[in-house]
């Protein structure tokens, strides 16, 4: 790779760094549009790279790690749901006990499980080339020569998109997260429709942690997530509630991150906490409406009960 | 039973009952982890307890620890009394420490003046970065919750600019700014251990926080936006300058916590001085049912586990000291529970005594009839 561009070798690592980012925050988009907030995003990726690391230890394989790294994102979504849906939680303060919660338990189980068996680490994920389009110059070798979750990742955004405004599993979800009451009396279950989307946000946020954690160090250390969770919050806002949009923000977010790491190489001397903080500021400045004008679900971050 | 209990018992019956009983709960929950992995749980309480009591020195550790729980609780509380979920506590702690070691640097040598200006910019500080999501509420209507989560991390790595760039101290182990001159140091108000006169100001704290919300026509003013926003604005309440003013009030409190870690507990400004004290702090405020005095008791209680954490590694089988974690969150998730419980007891009780009323109606009605509900 010695050969390629520094623009070549910046998308390089910014699609790297922004697949768990675009899992998560494609999740957190489903989510959203039904009308729940999951600030416990952070979370949900944290358990994915544990359980992430853990499956691929028992199982022996990269598969068995995403399975147990979704149903490790699963388990914070479900505790969310139960904690919301159930009782009534509200659902900020929901996600940030459950993100109190999830440092704390994968910490303790590090220590306690995790780091006496693994100990170096589990197989990487393959690069994958694929012929042809990987020799496009500048974006061949970055979106056509990484590992299969980058293409899964990528493949799912026009899928999503597809779903949300072309199927009516996307108008049920848009109900659920605009006008609960009209949906329900329209024989939509709003209960369900819910859990479905907050469950499938836990999935591929877990997806998006073990893809952190597996395609990357190959381990699982304490607090690994570090905040990746709350940009692709972030990423969610900026990308205004659309699948593509969500795409370009990750992409900004991330080109960004991986601009911090290769500034150095051409003699830029920005301190890295301005780019780290972009996403962040620019998520700021787009909601004070410098940017256009965007609108969240109507219903977002409000529980729902037919019966009162 | 239970449910006569949950719907019938006073407030204040259930306030106190649901929190101690959700403490016990996680307390019993945890020790159950521990025994799943092989450790034993008397053993490590005992330890934790030993750490966190046994001596005046382990106690002032438990009350200096429960200080950056308490204050940026006390502030949470008051923004959510006034309908704002004020998530960036954390944040504005980071803007708190940033202030005072600020003063300390720029201005060198006022002693205790230079503790006073310190800890005034703090209040400043945490103030206007608690401004910020309030104007944006008040003016623009956006949700408070996730611009003040954003300028958590923006604060969080300003800091860390300024650890590792223009305040850093050459040839320092790990990133620091110079240690605070020990004339700007907080006093230590216990001859031979941690406490400092932080410890002052957070009971100070408690009764500020107190006036402000049951005393003052601020307070009332808080309370009946956080009941009523249009309600309150056709009574003639200034909406948005309310807002702005409680998540100000809110960002202070968590403002002076940044200055007594950094002129109290560490000495100086450094990476991670704050373990995320602002997010534990809104579960403490929830935990204390939003009440100045329990939220202290609360604080006390975490501050005890998290100064008993260190007795754990002295258990065998090494206990990592994340459990008190895990604790923590469980204690907060079953008040959830609890409240929630009560809540849909609640509704199906009124429900059913509405019911009832119905159908004990005068003779000569009709019965109401089937399919007709």
């Amino acid at each position: 790779m010695g050969s390629h561009s520094f623009i070549t070798l910046l998308l390089v690592s910014a699609v790297a760094v922004g697949t768990p980012l675009l899992f998560a925050a494609l999740g957190e988009l489903i989510s959203e549009i039904s009308g729940v907030i999951n600030i416990q995003l952070e979370g949900m990726m944290l358990c994915g790279a544990f359980f992430g690391v853990l499956g691929a230890y028992w199982t022996g394989g990269i598969l068995g790690g995403f399975i147990c790294a979704a149903l490790g994102g699963a388990l914070l979504a479900l505790l969310h749901g139960v904690l919301c849906f159930v009782f009534r939680a509200n659902q900020v303060v929901s996600g940030v006990i459950l993100n109190i919660f999830a440092l704390g338990v994968t910490s303790f189980l590090l220590s306690t499980v995790l780091a006496s068996r693994v100990s170096k680490g589990i197989t990487h994920l393959n690069r994958i080339e694929i012929p042809g389009l990987s020799s496009i110059p500048v974006i061949g070798p970055s979106f056509f020569n990484q590992d299969i979750m980058v293409y899964v990742g990528l493949l799912l955004v026009p899928v999503i998109w597809w779903m949300l405004t072309r199927t009516r599993i996307g108008l049920v979800l848009k109900a659920a997260g605009e006008r609960p009451d009209a949906a329900e009396s329209m024989g939509i279950n709003i209960a369900l429709t819910r859990w479905l989307a907050l469950i499938t946000c836990g999935c591929l946020a877990g997806i998006g942690g073990g893809q952190l954690a597996m395609a990357g160090i190959g381990y699982f250390t304490e607090n690994m997530t570090a905040g990746v969770g709350f940009i692709a919050l972030a990423a969610v806002i900026f990308g205004r509630w659309r699948a593509f949009g969500v795409l370009g923000a990750v992409l900004i977010f991330a080109t960004a991150d991986a601009f911090q790491i290769r500034a150095d190489s051409i003699g830029i001397d920005i301190p890295y906490q301005f780019l780290a903080m972009l996403p962040y500021l620019i998520t700021l400045l787009a909601l004070a409406g410098l940017l256009k004008r965007m609108r969240p679900p109507a219903a977002l971050a409000t529980n729902y009960h037919p019966q009162d | 039973m239970i449910t006569s209990w949950l719907t019938r018992s006073r407030g204040i019956v259930f306030a106190i009952v649901v929190p101690i009983g959700a403490v016990v709960l996680s307390l019993i929950t945890t020790a159950g982890i521990l025994l799943i992995v092989g450790s034993d749980p008397i053993e490590a309480y005992g330890n934790m307890f030993d750490a966190a009591f046994s001596s005046p020195y382990a106690i002032s550790g438990t009350l200096e620890k429960s200080v950056p729980r308490l204050l940026p609780a006390l502030g949470i509380a008051i923004a959510i009394r006034a309908g704002l979920w004020n998530i960036g506590a954390e944040g504005q702690i980071y803007l708190g420490a940033i202030a005072a070691t600020g003063v300390t640097i720029w201005f060198p040598g006022l002693g205790a003046l230079g503790i006073i200006l310190a800890i005034l910019a703090a209040i400043f500080a945490g103030g206007l970065w608690g401004a910020i999501p309030g104007v944006l509420k008040a003016k623009k209507g956006i949700n408070e919750v996730i611009t003040s989560l954003m300028l958590v991390y923006i604060a969080v790595l300003l800091a860390s600019y300024l650890i590792s760039g223009p305040w850093s101290t050459p040839g320092a182990t790990f990133p620091a700014t110079d240690p605070v001159p020990s004339g700007e140091r907080l006093p230590i108000i216990w001859s031979n251990t941690l406490l400092n006169a932080g410890f002052l100001i957070a009971v100070a704290g408690i009764g500020l926080a107190w006036l402000i919300v049951s005393r003052t026509t601020l307070g009332l003013r808080l309370r009946a936006i956080g009941g009523n926003i249009k309600a309150s604005s056709m009574a003639g309440i200034s909406v948005g300058r309310t807002i702005v003013i409680a998540m100000v009030i809110s960002g202070a409190f968590s403002g002076i916590t940044g200055a007594i870690e950094i002129l109290g507990v560490r000495g100086r400004l450094i990476e991670g001085f704050s373990p995320g004290y602002g997010f534990e702090a809104i579960a403490i405020a929830l935990l204390g049912g939003l009440n100045p005095l329990g939220i202290a008791a609360v604080s006390l209680l975490f501050g005890a586990l998290d100064a008993g954490a260190a007795g754990l590694q002295t258990t065998g089988g090494d206990v990592p000291s994340s459990i008190v974690q895990v604790t923590e969150a469980l204690a907060v998730m079953y008040v959830m529970i609890a409240l929630g419980a009560r809540t849909i007891l609640i509704r199906r009780h009124r429900a059913r005594e509405a019911l009832a009323e119905r159908l004990e109606a005068p003779a000569g009605e009709p019965e109401p009839g089937e399919g007709s509900t």
